[in-house]
């Protein structure tokens, strides 16, 4: 068998509060084989972020082994983190978070600015992605100038300029009408698709959980059966 | 860390984008450069002024004159200055260039019916040289009147305004004193008021022998002035005199002088010293309005910092490692301290120039404190700079993220 993107064995995270710590996350075993598309859903509280900052590497893990790509990252440095963002990891965000003074064209070309990929190289694949993402024309324009369907097109590239194998994208379509939100997710599966990029998908939206693969659910920190899950949500 | 020009293209790009944000950061710091320029550069013309203005006394002259009793009551009767020291000096000294004997009174001047009370000087012909003084108007008594005790004389301007108006004084005859009679050779030039407000061009000068042989019954002398060959000379030909006339005096080595020789050189010393403490002072003041001004940048970075959470936490969750993150931010305060350095020194050259012109005194810009003022700017930026941009390097990007 290929090793997995991801594996988690007894991730746990507790957060320390005035009176004991506080566990958020409980023994979390997750596998996530290379090119599978993921959504995690559970409801607020549930411990979804902090599993998704822990897996994009924001975050350490109290207890437990995650293993990225076949390595442990459970106990990086902050340098080393950041270094594992920027080759391994691509973020999407609800509210887009594009850098405001930058136009799309250098949003798009960051990752590979702290990649130290000379400017030339970074602006010709930086160009070639937005114009995948479909915004080729809108490159010089500042996220002020552009709609939110153009936003998260552009937060997208971003995503994806350095080529890392796994996309996490949390409520990608949150701040996005029904019908944009949808565009925006079949350009994701067609990306994944054209590159293998895996992707895991936080969202509260059923629809939009049912691009996915496979559905994992958390509860109270802990991952839960899907059946009963969805019995437990629909109840 | 593959960064380097590239990241300093980017802060540029971000600081040209945000053109009310960087001006402010720029502010403080280039009002203290420039404040401390101009203060530096205000300081100096204003010493370089008044030195100016104490050099009208001489600086290569050495003053002989008699000491009062009040002021030395150990001293015998002072023996008054006059021809005896005079001839002394010359006949001895052999660090001395000249010495001009200065006679001195009240006396009337008057002409065409008119008269005002003025001073007269007996001088001889090198009084004028060794004060810098221009002749305006005809020309200075020469040898010839000295020897002959010639009734001619030179007029300052008070004395010509006064009673001449605009009319041609040369060749005219004033008479002195009401008694004697003198032709006007020359008008000197203006040379305004001296240290202590007296009127420098309310005069008249007379060749000495003339002043002797009619204005006066004796022939003594206000003070002698005496020019060293050199400015080099000035102390040992001070201590040549008080030799010659302690021995002309006969004192025993145990008296105190009974004449006292000074010179206007240590007036000048003395002015000096306090425009250059006036300098300092006003260097320090302005050296505090730098510091000010370089904690209103790292207020501003501060608070940018706060500002720039998201933005921080963007980059970091795309893959800024903290090192890129601190590096980034400390080019960004460098390029601004840099500006802001630059306009300051623009400005302070531009105030002081400014003020000068208008105070009348030399614009002295010191290299030294450009240097100082503009190194004391870029270390306050790299310095003020260096914690915000640590602040942003460990900023949680998980925090920075959700906060908005």
């Amino acid at each position: 068998m290929p090793t997995p993107v991801i594996e988690t064995l007894g991730l746990s995270k507790v957060y320390q509060g005035s009176v004991g710590g506080v566990p958020v996350l409980s023994h979390v075993d997750l596998t996530i084989e290379y090119g599978e598309v993921v959504a995690l859903r559970g409801p607020s509280g549930s411990g979804k972020s902090t599993l998704l900052n822990i897996l994009g590497c924001l975050d350490r893990p109290s207890r437990g082994r995650y293993v990225l790509g076949g390595s442990d990252v459970s106990g990086l440095t902050r340098e080393e983190q950041a270094w594992v963002r920027l080759h391994y990891i691509g973020f999407v965000f609800q509210s887009f978070h594009l850098l405001a003074h930058a136009t799309a064209l250098e949003n798009v070309t960051l990752p590979l600015h702290y990649a130290g990929v000379p400017r030339g190289r970074a602006d010709e694949t930086a160009r070639d992605l937005l114009a995948r993402v479909g915004l080729s024309h809108r490159g010089s324009h500042f996220p002020a100038q552009l709609s939110g369907g153009e936003r998260q097109r552009v937060a997208i590239a971003r995503a994806l300029t350095a080529r890392p194998p796994l996309l996490l994208a949390d409520e990608p379509t949150g701040a996005l009408d029904t019908k944009t939100g949808a565009e925006i997710m079949r350009l994701l599966l067609d990306l994944h698709k054209e590159r293998g990029t895996s992707i895991i998908l936080v969202t509260h939206d059923p629809v939009v959980a049912d691009y996915a693969d496979r559905q994992i659910f958390l509860r109270d920190g802990k991952v839960v059966d899907t059946e009963e899950a969805q019995v437990g949500a629909r109840a | 860390m593959a960064l380097g020009r590239e990241t300093w293209r980017l802060a540029l790009k971000l600081i040209v984008r945000q053109p009310g944000r960087s001006a402010l950061t720029m502010l403080g710091l280039a009002i203290g450069v420039g404040a401390f320029i101009a203060m530096v550069s205000f300081g100096e013309g204003a010493r370089k002024s008044v030195v100016a203005q104490f050099e009208v006394l001489g600086t290569n002259l050495i003053k002989v004159q008699n000491t009062t009793p009040a002021v030395n009551p150990r001293a015998r009767p002072s023996i008054p200055t006059g021809d005896n020291e005079v001839k002394l000096i010359r006949r001895e000294a052999t660090t001395v260039a000249q010495v001009v004997p200065v006679a001195r009174r009240a006396a009337s001047v008057a002409w065409g019916g008119e008269q005002r009370p003025s001073y007269v000087n007996g001088v001889t012909p090198g009084y004028l040289g060794l004060h810098s003084w221009d002749v305006a108007a005809g020309g200075n008594f020469d040898a010839s009147d000295l020897t002959e005790a010639a009734k001619v004389c030179l007029l300052g301007k008070t004395n010509v305004k006064e009673l001449f108006g605009d009319r041609d004084p040369l060749g005219e005859t004033v008479t002195l004193a009401g008694m004697m009679p003198c032709r006007v050779v020359g008008v000197l030039a203006e040379k305004g008021f001296s240290t202590n407000a007296a009127d420098l061009d309310d005069i008249v000068l007379v060749p000495v022998t003339t002043y002797n042989a009619h204005l006066t019954d004796r022939p003594i002398y206000a003070y002698i002035e005496v020019e060293p060959l050199t400015k080099d000379l000035l102390d040992s030909a001070r201590a040549e005199i008080t030799d010659i006339l302690r021995r002309g005096h006969g004192l025993e080595d145990d008296e105190p002088n009974d004449f006292s020789v000074s010179s206007p050189l240590e007036v000048i010393r003395a002015a000096d010293r306090t425009a250059r403490i006036l300098g300092t002072l006003l260097a320090a003041i302005a050296g505090v309005s730098l510091l000010v001004g370089g904690i209103g940048i790292m207020n501003i970075q501060l608070v940018s910092v706060a500002e720039r959470t998201e933005e921080i936490g963007v980059r970091a969750a795309i893959g800024a490692s903290p090192s890129q993150i601190l590096t980034q931010f400390l080019i960004e305060a460098l390029i601004l301290t840099m500006l802001g350095t630059f306009v300051g020194v623009t400005l302070g050259i531009g105030v002081a120039t400014l003020v000068a012109q208008n105070m009348g005194w030399p614009r002295v810009i010191s290299p030294s404190g450009v240097l100082f003022s503009a190194g004391f700017g870029i270390a306050v930026g790299i310095l003020f700079g260096y914690l915000p941009a640590r602040r942003a390097a460990l900023l949680d990007p998980i925090h920075a993220l959700r906060r908005q």
